[in-house]
């Protein structure tokens, strides 16, 4: 299975900042503190059936997740913005779900990373 | 590449980065800072706007902003920055996935200057944080140098409407250049004797502006006025602190300037006075501002010039009126004198004072008492002229001749004549008493007419006086020379123009030497000490 972080996205974000490997830990760190909160949200207006809630999490947890090289959770991401804003999502708490599952598996993902330096 | 400045140095700008992700302000501020630039974050459109509003911050040069945001979304922002005349100038660059084209779109038709893809480039947001922040630096020249001309005008506006008030041009001069300038203190010193006094002042503490005008400056290497009078150009002090040889440090402490900029004010390469700014930081004066204090600096000169060619003619109208009537003095250098001595037509009251039995006086006196008594006589009845605002025609020997009504005008021209006769006779009995009781019986007699006389320069090159020609001056002689001794004969148009304002009485018909009809002549009553004497 490949990894969650596409490596080039990852090794680029290193790169733009000029090799500052202690800003890119400080920014993982502000990724997932802030992804935690924003997939809690996410559950939280799944559970609640509020479809229109789910718009702007999704759409921020979108950004940044494509910043980082978590490409695939991006693209749920997306999805979810996108369908969120149309205002039809069939079944909003297992697309919170996955998202979710995303998320840890990326959380992971970065976290080795950073034990594998 | 951040855009290089005119003088080809790098000139960051600084950027307000509006998101509410965490992350992406924290990567987008660290790209930003990494190719020079100052970022500035906002987690919502109301934190930016409250940022973009504060008073005490520098202004932002480029907005960042993203478009989904809890609070005050980027569309909320775009229309409050378009209804802000102080912010709708600063470009907004839009952050915006690829698949959100539709909001790109929007937020362009709402004013937006740029947009930027979501999924960072460093290479695109250095490009276009270029060219926004080349197109705000455009704006801020535009602005610079309307604001520069505004107070330009504005100075040249002052200087036009009140050109001979120094203190209010200096003032003027000392606040745009403070403005202008970005400076914290201003004085504009005048020469005076051997000495820089301050002359106009703004910016500063009390302390500073107390000291400041306490202490004249002399020319000298231990101050910026000093050394700008011994040098006679522009001299600016990066840090006064690292100067060893500046001295003026009691004011410095109590200013706590640093930089100091000082531009000569100067006419024909003389020095009247210097222009000096401070600044509170070590925070030396670019050229342009430096170009612009030197501008101001020409002006306060203009006004500087103005002032003593004020003084020039105050003097000489001093002194033209040891010589002239001071209505004549003032005439010669007022702005209308030319054409009012060119000549001019006006109903006058003329008024002629002859001496009886002066030339059996002057006969049988010493030419020593003569001279004297003449010269008693002329102080009182010139004191009196003066103090009635007559203007003195003439002065020879025994008569005078005084008129009212030119060039100043007089509503009570009649009146004022008449009362400067009387005072005339009534003073003139004290001067006479001495000569009366030995035995020479000194009297006035006076004439006075009003109507219209051509009045203006008269004479030639090189000797002209002011006086007048016409029918009422001719009749005022003649009336002078018909009266009795201590009397006042007045014509009738001037007993009507008295309306009652001194007493007069009708004095019967007379035939006067050049006018063929008989005058209906009045007199003055005499007041009761003239009547004794007489």
């Amino acid at each position: 299975m490949a990894s969650p972080i596409d490596a080039a996205t990852f090794a680029n974000l290193l790169d733009m900042t000029g090799g500052d490997q202690a800003f890119v830990d400080e920014l993982v760190d502000t990724y997932l503190e802030e992804g935690e909160r924003l997939v809690a949200g996410l559950r939280a207006a799944a559970a609640a059936g509020s479809i229109a809630e789910l718009v702007r999490p999704a759409h921020s947890l979108k950004s940044s997740s494509l910043n980082v090289g978590a490409l695939e959770l991006g693209e749920l991401c997306r999805a979810l913005e996108e369908e969120a804003r149309g205002g039809a999502v069939p079944d909003p708490v297992a697309r919170a779900d996955a998202i979710g599952a995303a998320f840890a598996a990326a959380n992971e993902a970065l976290l080795q990373e950073r034990a594998s330096r | 590449m951040t855009p290089p400045a005119a003088d080809g140095t790098i000139r960051p700008g600084r950027i307000l980065v509006v998101d509410d992700t965490a992350f992406n302000r924290q990567l987008l501020a660290r790209l930003l800072t990494g190719i020079g630039h100052e970022a500035v974050e906002a987690e919502n459109g109301r934190q930016a706007l409250d940022r973009l509003r504060a008073a005490n911050e520098p202004p932002i040069d480029v907005i960042l902003l993203d478009i989904v945001m809890p609070e005050m979304d980027g569309y909320e922002v775009l229309a409050a920055l378009r209804d802000d005349p102080a912010l709708r100038h600063i470009p907004v660059i839009v952050i915006s996935g690829v698949e959100e084209l539709d909001s790109v779109v929007r937020c362009l038709e709402m004013g937006a200057a740029d947009y930027l893809p979501k999924t960072v480039n460093p290479a695109i947001l250095e490009a276009r944080i270029a060219s926004s922040l080349a197109r705000k630096r455009l704006h801020d020249a535009e602005r610079e140098a309307v604001d520069r001309q505004s107070a330009t005008n504005e100075v040249l506006a002052i200087m036009s409407r009140s050109a001979f008030d120094l203190q209010v041009v200096l003032d003027a001069v000392v606040r745009a250049a403070i403005r202008l300038c970005r400076a914290d203190y201003g004085v504009a010193y005048v020469l005076d004797g051997d000495a820089y006094r301050v002359a106009a002042s703004a910016g500063g503490t009390p302390e500073l502006d107390h000291w400041e005008r306490d202490h004249p400056i002399s020319p000298g290497r231990d101050s910026v006025v000093g050394r700008i009078a011994i040098l006679g150009e522009a001299i600016q002090i990066e840090d006064v602190l690292a100067d060893r040889e500046y001295l003026a440090t009691p004011g410095q402490r109590a200013g706590h300037y640093r930089t100091i900029l000082g531009v000569p004010i100067q006419q024909d390469g003389t020095i009247s006075g210097v222009l000096a700014l401070t600044r509170n930081e070590v925070e030396p004066f670019a050229n342009p501002e430096k170009a612009l204090a030197t501008g101001f600096a020409e002006q306060a000169a203009i006004g500087v010039a103005n002032a003593r060619l004020l003084e020039t003619i105050e003097r000489q109208r001093g002194q033209l009126a040891r010589f002239l009537s001071p209505q004549v003095a003032s005439l010669v250098s007022s702005p209308d004198g030319e054409a009012l001595l060119a000549g001019h037509r006006r109903e006058i009251t003329a008024m002629f004072c002859d001496l009886r039995n002066f030339t059996t006086f002057s006969e049988t006196a010493e030419p020593e008492e003569v001279l004297g008594f003449l010269r008693r006589y002329h102080a009182t009845v010139g004191g009196l002229v003066v103090d009635h605002e007559g203007t003195l025609e003439h002065f020879a020997g025994d008569g005078l001749m005084v008129f009212f009504n030119d060039p100043e005008l007089q509503e009570d021209h009649a009146a004022r004549a008449v009362r400067l006769a009387v005072a005339i006779r009534e003073r003139f009995i004290e001067i006479s008493e001495e000569w009366r009781r030995r035995g020479h019986v000194l009297q006035v007699g006076m004439g006075i007419a009003t109507g219209y006389a051509t009045m203006g320069r008269i004479g030639f090159e090189g000797r002209y006086d002011y006086g007048g020609v016409g029918n009422a001056i001719i009749l005022a002689s003649r009336l002078s020379s018909d009266a009795a001794a201590g009397e006042i004969l007045i014509s009738q148009r001037t007993f009507f123009a008295l309306d009652g304002a001194v007493p007069a009485e009708p004095a019967g018909e007379r035939m006067l030497k050049g006018f063929s009809r008989p005058m209906e002549v009045y007199a003055v009553e005499p007041s009761e000490r003239a009547a004794e004497v007489s």
